[in-house]
């Protein structure tokens, strides 16, 4: 067999917190101590050796890599620190950029060197969109007080279509748009891929809805409840301050649908429906709460990866902390915008909104490509690995 | 005793098994005047408590009686056990060396008959044999014990006891009042043998060592299978004395592993053969499985793994073991992957052995005196101060290796005295 590393793979790896895959020597505790691998193929002891070979082709087509909570019980017992659970990342962060499309995109949100630009992109588009309508200026107090941040586009009399949804929707849809499309496009390429890799049987495929409700939504399920980070022992509490997370995205998704509903829809007939809600509003409340919730649990997680990186030697990168700040970002800002409106500051809420703004339009289009990928690609990961284990997987079929 | 440089020409050796032994020997043998020195009460050292040991699998027996009879007949060498080094103070060549000797409770007059331990109504684990079994609180270290005195467990002694054991000797070699003693000698260097401790098996919390019977380390193996060990040589489970069908030796058990000892002893590979060697000899079926990380059989041993690699029963698969699980029958389930298949492998059997390495005992327990060590504590020699280490103390070695070093740790030492 001839091998050809790729040894730009392997510097790529090493850049993005897989500087210590070269220490590991192969003594397979990992795959033991690990919570979530199986007794076939476990992992992460041959995905250390792919990746101190540059056998790309090998990692970017296995589902494990996805499998893997990086929740440090490899790490922890590695005899080497040749951090296991920090190489799986760092070929996770690879797969994101390698799947990713537009590619040019996926490069650029990979490396902390991309950064000013990935914020001036949102920053120029919501601030020429904000010349563009004309508004360009502050509101009355006793307007902000009234219509809070709902005329940030300014205001026009066609009760079909507020002003301020349309420029909103002009930017975010389309971020958004985009962000689906790259997603659909890597996880057909990667199922692809690992459907070939790993020998599905060609002839026999489950049909989208037996899809959906042996695989897909078991697969869901799972991840809404943890069942897997729970496993996870060393790291206990990056659970707890993912869950929270999770759950304050899934609120906040309510509460943006809920909006759009009330003030679009609803709005264009009952016109009570207009405007910001009231505190005790129960839409309000759950938004409250999933901000609570959100800060809280980014707290955690941050708090968590710098005790990590201070006590156990892990190495900071861009990968990791990208997301962690850029949540972090979401949460802040829009607490803050809220907080401004309580207080009347029209200036300062004003500039705080629109960076609120531009750190969703980040979140929405770089989702893809940085560590916020995980969302569909572990849970297509992990439909796949039910997959393979059913009858359709040619491993069962072969039994 | 100074000689006409002004030098001390003695020389003090600190630790009493083969590496001191051997140094203290070479040194007087070319007529030094030589203080050897040992923590427990008897020499011998860890020699003392193996069943075989390489290159010829002879008993300890072999090596160290012959030894024993050579310090015995060598007038330049006083032998103190029970002895640590308390202070050192003087430079190279006028080192003032203050030892300190712990009470022993029997006197010289003890001719080892055995009274006192057939009188003696107290029992303590049997460190000897790692605890394996209990001896009486006064007793002989082992069968060999040089000097061939008794030492009595004083804090582990009831006033019965004390009566008892006092009343029993017939020589009036029993002093329950012995104090601790200090003696100051002048030396000129120092020979560190301080040797080394059996890694503590109960740091790799994932090997369950203690909450099994069935998990032993390689040294209470030898033990195990030593004629004068706590089952008469017999390899059985210790707790239940089930004979073995299947055994598993864990190898790298907390070495090579930078969360324990970073380094690897060198032997443990060897150990293990050796150990298959023992349950095959009392076992012609037994199942044997070695799960290693690399099998290192340096030199001529090559030749001894393929021996036992041909052994059909003898399974070796190439993973590190990283979970024990106790079961419920008294065995235990490994589990390690096999990184040839790639596949996680869970082999139950009825008693797993942890390849445990050496941790050098001074690094461990401080030394008394500043020293040049390394991060594992392993002594790094300072010729020109004089300090010069050997055997295991000074890296993780066999036998043959340890002799060697203390050979050249003596010719060191020598040359210090006659500068």
């Amino acid at each position: 067999m001839n091998i050809q590393p790729d040894l730009e793979f392997i510097q790529y790896l090493k850049g993005v917190g897989g500087d210590t895959l070269k220490k590991c020597y192969q003594c397979a505790t990992c795959s033991v101590v690990c919570p979530l691998s199986k007794d076939k193929k476990p992992f992460p002891r041959k995905e250390m050796i792919w990746s101190q070979w540059g056998l790309k082709d090998n990692l970017i087509t296995d589902p494990d890599v996805f499998l893997c909570h990086q929740c440090g019980d490899c790490t922890a017992k590695c005899p080497r620190g040749a951090k296991p659970g920090d190489v799986m990342g760092a070929v996770r962060a690879y797969a994101y950029t390698f799947y990713g499309w537009p590619s040019g995109l996926a490069k650029l949100a990979s490396s902390a060197k991309g950064l000013p630009v990935m914020i001036a992109i949102p920053a120029v588009v919501i601030f020429v969109m904000w010349m563009l309508s004309g508004a360009m200026g502050f509101p009355s107090a006793e307007d902000f007080a009234h219509h809070g941040y709902q005329q940030f586009f300014g205001h026009w009399d066609f009760r079909w279509y507020a002003k301020n949804i349309f420029f909103i929707v002009c930017f975010m849809v389309p971020s958004l748009a985009l962000a689906v499309f790259s997603a659909y496009k890597g996880i057909s390429n990667l199922w692809k891929a690992m459907a070939e890799k790993h020998t599905m049987n060609p002839n026999f495929r489950p049909s989208v809805i037996q899809f959906g409700q042996k695989f897909l939504l078991p697969a869901v399920v799972e991840i809404l409840q943890h069942v897997r980070f729970r496993e996870c022992k060393v790291n206990a509490d990056r659970a707890r301050g993912h869950r929270p997370l999770m759950y304050a995205f899934i609120g906040l998704f309510i509460v943006t649908t809920w909006s759009l509903l009330a003030n679009d829809v609803i709005g264009l007939w009952v016109a009570r429906f207009h405007g910001p809600m009231t505190f005790w509003n129960p839409v309000k409340l759950l938004a409250n709460v999933s901000a609570i919730a959100m800060l809280y649990g980014i707290w955690v997680l941050w708090t968590n990866r710098a005790k990590a990186e201070s006590d156990a030697g892990l190495s900071g990168n861009f990968y990791d902390w990208f997301l962690i700040w850029e949540i972090m970002a979401v949460g802040v800002t829009g607490t803050l915008a809220e907080v401004c409106r309580w207080a009347g500051l029209v200036q300062i809420g004003y500039l705080i909104y629109f960076c609120h703004l531009v750190a969703v339009m980040m979140l929405f289009l770089y989702l893809p490509y940085t560590k916020l990928a995980h969302l569909v690609y572990r849970t297509f990961a992990i439909a796949f690995d039910k997959c393979r284990e059913s009858s359709f997987g040619t491993d069962a079929a072969v039994k | 005793m100074t000689d006409e440089q002004g030098t001390s020409g003695a020389i003090l050796v600190v630790g009493g098994g083969i590496s001191g032994l051997t140094a203290a020997l070479e040194a007087a043998e070319v007529g030094n005047d030589v203080f050897l020195i040992e923590k427990s009460a008897s020499f011998g050292g860890r020699v003392a408590q193996l069943n075989q040991y390489f290159p010829k699998l002879c008993p300890p027996s072999c090596g160290l009686e012959i030894n024993f009879r050579r310090v015995k007949n060598n007038r330049k060498i006083r032998t103190y056990t029970m002895t640590t080094v308390k202070s050192v103070s003087g430079a190279p060549g006028n080192y003032q060396v203050n030892l300190e000797i712990a009470p022993r409770y029997v006197n010289s007059n003890c001719t080892a008959c055995g009274d006192c331990a057939e009188a003696c109504p107290d029992m303590i684990d049997n460190e000897f044999n790692f605890g394996m079994d209990k001896t009486k609180a006064a007793y002989l270290l082992h069968d060999m014990a040089y000097p061939r005195r008794y030492v009595i467990n004083k804090a582990k002694l009831s006033a019965d006891g004390a009566k008892a054991v006092k009343a029993a000797c017939k020589y009036n070699a029993v002093d329950l009042d012995m104090q601790v003693q200090n003696v100051t000698v002048n030396v000129a260097s120092i020979v560190w043998a301080t040797g080394w401790t059996p890694y503590d098996a109960t740091k790799m919390d994932n090997l369950k060592f203690g909450h099994s019977n069935a998990i032993i380390t390689n040294m209470m193996m030898e033990r195990l299978a030593a004629p004068n060990g706590p089952t008469g040589g017999a390899v059985v489970r210790p707790g239940d004395g089930k004979e073995v069908s299947s055994i598993a030796f864990v190898q790298c058990a907390g070495s090579r592993d930078e969360n324990h000892l970073e380094f690897c002893s060198h032997i443990c590979c060897m150990a293990t053969l050796k150990q298959m060697t023992y349950v095959r000899e009392r076992y012609p079926d037994a199942k044997m499985y070695v799960f290693y990380i690399d099998l290192r059989t340096p030199g001529k041993y090559e030749k001894f793994r393929e021996k036992l690699t041909n052994d059909k029963n003898s399974f070796f698969i190439k993973g590190k073991v990283a979970e024990i699980v106790p079961e419920s029958d008294g065995g235990v389930t490994v589990v390690a992957e096999n990184a040839v298949t790639g596949d996680k492998i869970r082999q139950k059997v009825d008693m797993a052995v942890l390849a445990t390495g050496m941790q050098p005992s001074l690094g461990l327990e401080g030394s008394p005196v500043s020293l040049n060590m390394d991060n594992s504590g392993f002594i790094i020699s300072d010729n020109e101060k004089g300090m010069i280490s050997a055997g295991c103390a000074k890296k993780a070695a066999d036998v043959v290796t340890t002799t060697q070093s203390s050979t050249a740790a003596a010719l060191k030492a020598i040359q210090i005295s006659r500068r």
